[in-house]
């Protein structure tokens, strides 16, 4: 049985997507089951996570895995023990698939040359999440008529791309399924050469509602960033990068990876709104992750590479 | 009030016309029109003339560097009244900084000041928020915000920016809101002085700023403007270091930089005077750095003149150097200074100097500049050959801190114009109008 790692979404090919997204389907159709019976799978979360972990839980538990949770709280993690030790002894403790998150970029590539098992990257640092990239496609394809629908739609990339995980695993994925992808945010917000990227550069929800967005991706902007060093005020940002009611007018779906800080990136009225996928962005996590665990073990059958 | 107006057409004549925006040099005649430049030529008639015999005619002087004190100290100068300086020196328009009480660093004073401009100024002003609140250095203003309130541009002038990493975001953030930068370049872990630190400073005891504290905060502005793109204006620059890093940078980012009269035609000597009036920040440096300052401004790596006029109150001024507050007017003796110390001195042109507070500037602010067919009619008309003495009496604004008191200075600025309409006339029988 011929396992893999999913480290990033940069080398999953458009092919591989449409595989995953239709085995997810299947998942959630009930159409396959138990095909974890045997499988052990190890959460090793070395940072917080809410939604990220619980849905590896039940995607795991839902396909008949033997589970084994490692947080940040309670247990080696918490007194010190390093990334490649904690690893090698899940290695060693037979795992057949490792879902690490952490807080360093690079985490995950770097677990995966300590392991045999195949190591999902549940989020590491700044880098990537690649499985959000994959269920924020399969709930979009859900609202748009199917993956084929993607094709040639316009999506806005909203906020603090800079330190974002999710854009850097959004923006392949989204290109890979064909879309146009445009960055909005200011440059305090961005890498640097962001042009490099060759991807529109933006200055406002509103301008990108002009360019024509079909999709108003919006990022997180995490608390310890608001405080002005690289941008001026919750007012300000909400005013030029935030969405409200009035942009819906012309039909944007709204998405966002959670959790949400309301007033910020979406004003309240938004969050829950008819255009919103937020929830079923949340909903697909389960069905999506139980197909790349599937496919990661070898347990069902090999992607095309 | 200066946009819009329908004055009657006005034919200035026979003026000696100078503007190097479009070449013009030599003794011709201007049609104003509409509150704009109409017709350039010779024998112009109209039922309104304005016979200039024996008068320079300028694009109007635009001064990217001015504190008019509002808010807060108008004990010291009002936009009325700093308004009519610059006027009274030729300026059309004119930058006003951000270090007022309460600092420019909110949306809400932004506009106050851009109506109160719209009601008080005779000359052209735009506002210059700050950079980051409060001036303090630590987080960015809410730059999208006071562009829409009115800002022209952003600024750290008065206290610079002590860290980097702060001055990158900033540039970056201004860059994305579409301000212009105008930066302070001044190292406070360096600048522990009052005037510079050099001979003078040591024998009359004085604590000294050495030039690397401009310098080395002017390295670092530009290195960070040319790695952030953002458009960036270094203001007084006084050391010859730091003009010849200007230089550097000209082609490797989007980099302007000015110098002031004073820096131009003052030196540390004054220091030895231990005259609280001659202080100044950045202080008067050695005859080299002056040197230096000239030759850059010259050639042109440094573009423009700009008068960083800083009235102050007597109290505040008349006090031993040490403890008086640093800064000079600027607005009503920067052309007379420098014409008389560099012009008559054969050691720049007329036509560099004109380009240097007039068409440089205009360029940056994107109004003035230059006597262009169409453009609005904001000029200067200055008698070369009148000599005068500064003195409190001759001073139109609120203080009386120049460091030119006393001195005789050769060309005076006899009218001013802004959008077709005279705002200074300085002789009334001169300026005055025969039908």
């Amino acid at each position: 049985m011929e396992t893999r790692s999913f480290l990033t979404l940069e080398d999953v090919g458009r092919e591989d997507i449409r595989e995953i997204l239709d085995l997810a389907r299947a998942f959630a159709e009930g159409r396959v089951r138990d095909a974890l019976e045997n499988k052990t799978v190890c959460l090793a979360f070395f940072e917080a996570s809410t939604r990220t972990a619980v849905t590896f839980e039940l995607a795991a538990r839902r396909s008949g895995a033997h589970v084994i949770s490692l947080s940040e709280k309670g247990s080696a993690i918490s007194k010190g023990e390093s990334l490649i030790d904690t690893i090698v002894t899940l290695d060693r403790l037979g795992a057949d698939a490792i879902v690490l998150r952490h807080q360093a970029a690079g985490a995950a590539a770097l677990a995966s040359s300590h392991t045999s098992a195949p190591v999902i990257n549940a989020g590491d640092g700044c880098g990537q999440h690649p499985t959000q990239a994959l269920l924020d496609l399969y709930a979009l394809s859900d609202a748009l008529g199917g993956f084929e629908g993607l094709q040639g739609r316009r999506v806005a990339i909203v906020g603090d791309v800079l330190h974002s995980r999710v854009a850097r695993s959004v923006i392949p994925g989204f290109l890979q399924a064909g879309m146009e992808v445009a960055l909005v945010a200011p440059m305090t917000l961005l890498p640097p050469d962001a042009d490099a990227l060759g991807l529109p550069i933006l200055s406002s929800v509103d301008e990108a509602l002009e360019w024509g967005a079909d999709v108003l991706y919006m990022l997180r902007l995490q608390r310890e960033r608001m405080t002005g060093a690289l941008i001026p005020s919750v007012a300000e940002y909400a005013t030029f990068y935030g969405v409200s009611r009035r942009h819906l007018e012309t039909g944007a779906l709204v998405m966002h990876p959670g959790p949400v800080n309301r007033g910020v990136e979406i004003s309240g009225d938004v969050v829950l709104d008819a255009s919103s996928l937020i929830p079923d962005q949340v909903a697909a996590g389960v069905c999506v992750r139980s197909a790349v665990l599937a496919l990661s073990t070898g347990a069902a059958q090999r992607v095309a590479a | 009030m200066l946009e819009d107006n329908n004055s009657a057409e006005l034919v200035i004549r026979r003026a000696y016309v100078l503007d190097p925006a479009t070449g013009l040099d030599g003794t011709m005649d201007v049609r104003l029109s509409s509150g704009r430049v109409a017709e350039i030529g010779q024998e112009l008639r109209g039922p309104r003339e304005l016979h200039a015999d024996g008068l320079h005619l300028f694009p109007g002087f635009v001064d990217v560097h001015a504190h008019w004190r509002t808010p807060g100290r108008e004990d010291e100068e009002t936009i009325e009244s700093g308004s009519a300086a610059a006027a009274a020196g030729g300026f059309t328009g004119v930058v006003m900084m951000p270090n007022t009480d309460p600092i420019v660093d909110r949306p809400v004073v932004v506009s106050g000041l851009v109506r109160r401009v719209e009601r008080e100024s005779r000359v052209r002003a735009l506002v210059s928020a700050a950079l980051h609140v409060g001036l303090a250095g630590e987080r960015l203003t809410e730059m999208r915000l006071l562009r829409e309130a009115g800002a022209f541009c952003v600024s750290d002038d008065g206290l610079g920016t002590a860290s980097a990493g702060v001055l990158r975001n900033a540039m970056l953030y201004a860059r994305s809101a579409g301000l212009p930068v105008i930066l302070h370049c001044e190292d406070h872990t360096l600048a522990t002085g009052v005037v510079h630190d050099g001979v003078a400073a040591s024998l009359a005891g004085l604590p000294g700023s050495p030039a690397s504290a401009e310098d080395a905060a002017t390295a670092t502005a530009l290195i960070l403007a040319a790695e952030t793109g953002a458009k960036v204006h270094i203001t007084h620059v006084s050391t010859a270091l730091s003009a010849a890093l200007v230089g550097f940078f000209e082609d490797r980012a989007d980099v302007t930089a000015d110098t002031t009269p004073h820096h131009l035609t003052l030196t540390e000597d004054l220091v030895a005077t231990l005259d609280g009036l001659y202080r100044v920040n950045p202080p008067l440096r050695p005859d080299a750095d002056r040197l230096g300052v000239e030759r850059a401004l010259r050639e042109g790596v440094l573009d423009i003149v700009a008068t960083d006029h800083a009235p102050h109150s007597a109290e505040e001024k008349e006090l031993p150097i040490e403890e008086s507050a640093p800064g000079f007017l600027g607005h009503e003796t920067a052309f007379a200074a420098l014409y008389t110390e560099l012009v008559l001195d054969g050691r720049l042109s007329l036509a560099r100097l004109v380009e240097a507070m007039s068409c440089a500037p205009g360029r940056w602010v994107g109004t003035g500049g230059s006597l262009a067919v169409g453009v609005p009619a904001d000029l200067a008309l200055v008698d070369l050959s009148e000599e005068w003495t500064v003195g409190k009496g001759t001073l139109v604004s609120r203080s009386s801190n120049s460091p030119y008191l006393g001195r005789t200075l050769a060309g005076r600025v006899v009218g001013t114009i802004v959008g077709g309409e005279p705002v200074h006339d300085r002789t009334g029988a001169r300026f005055g109008l025969r039908a």
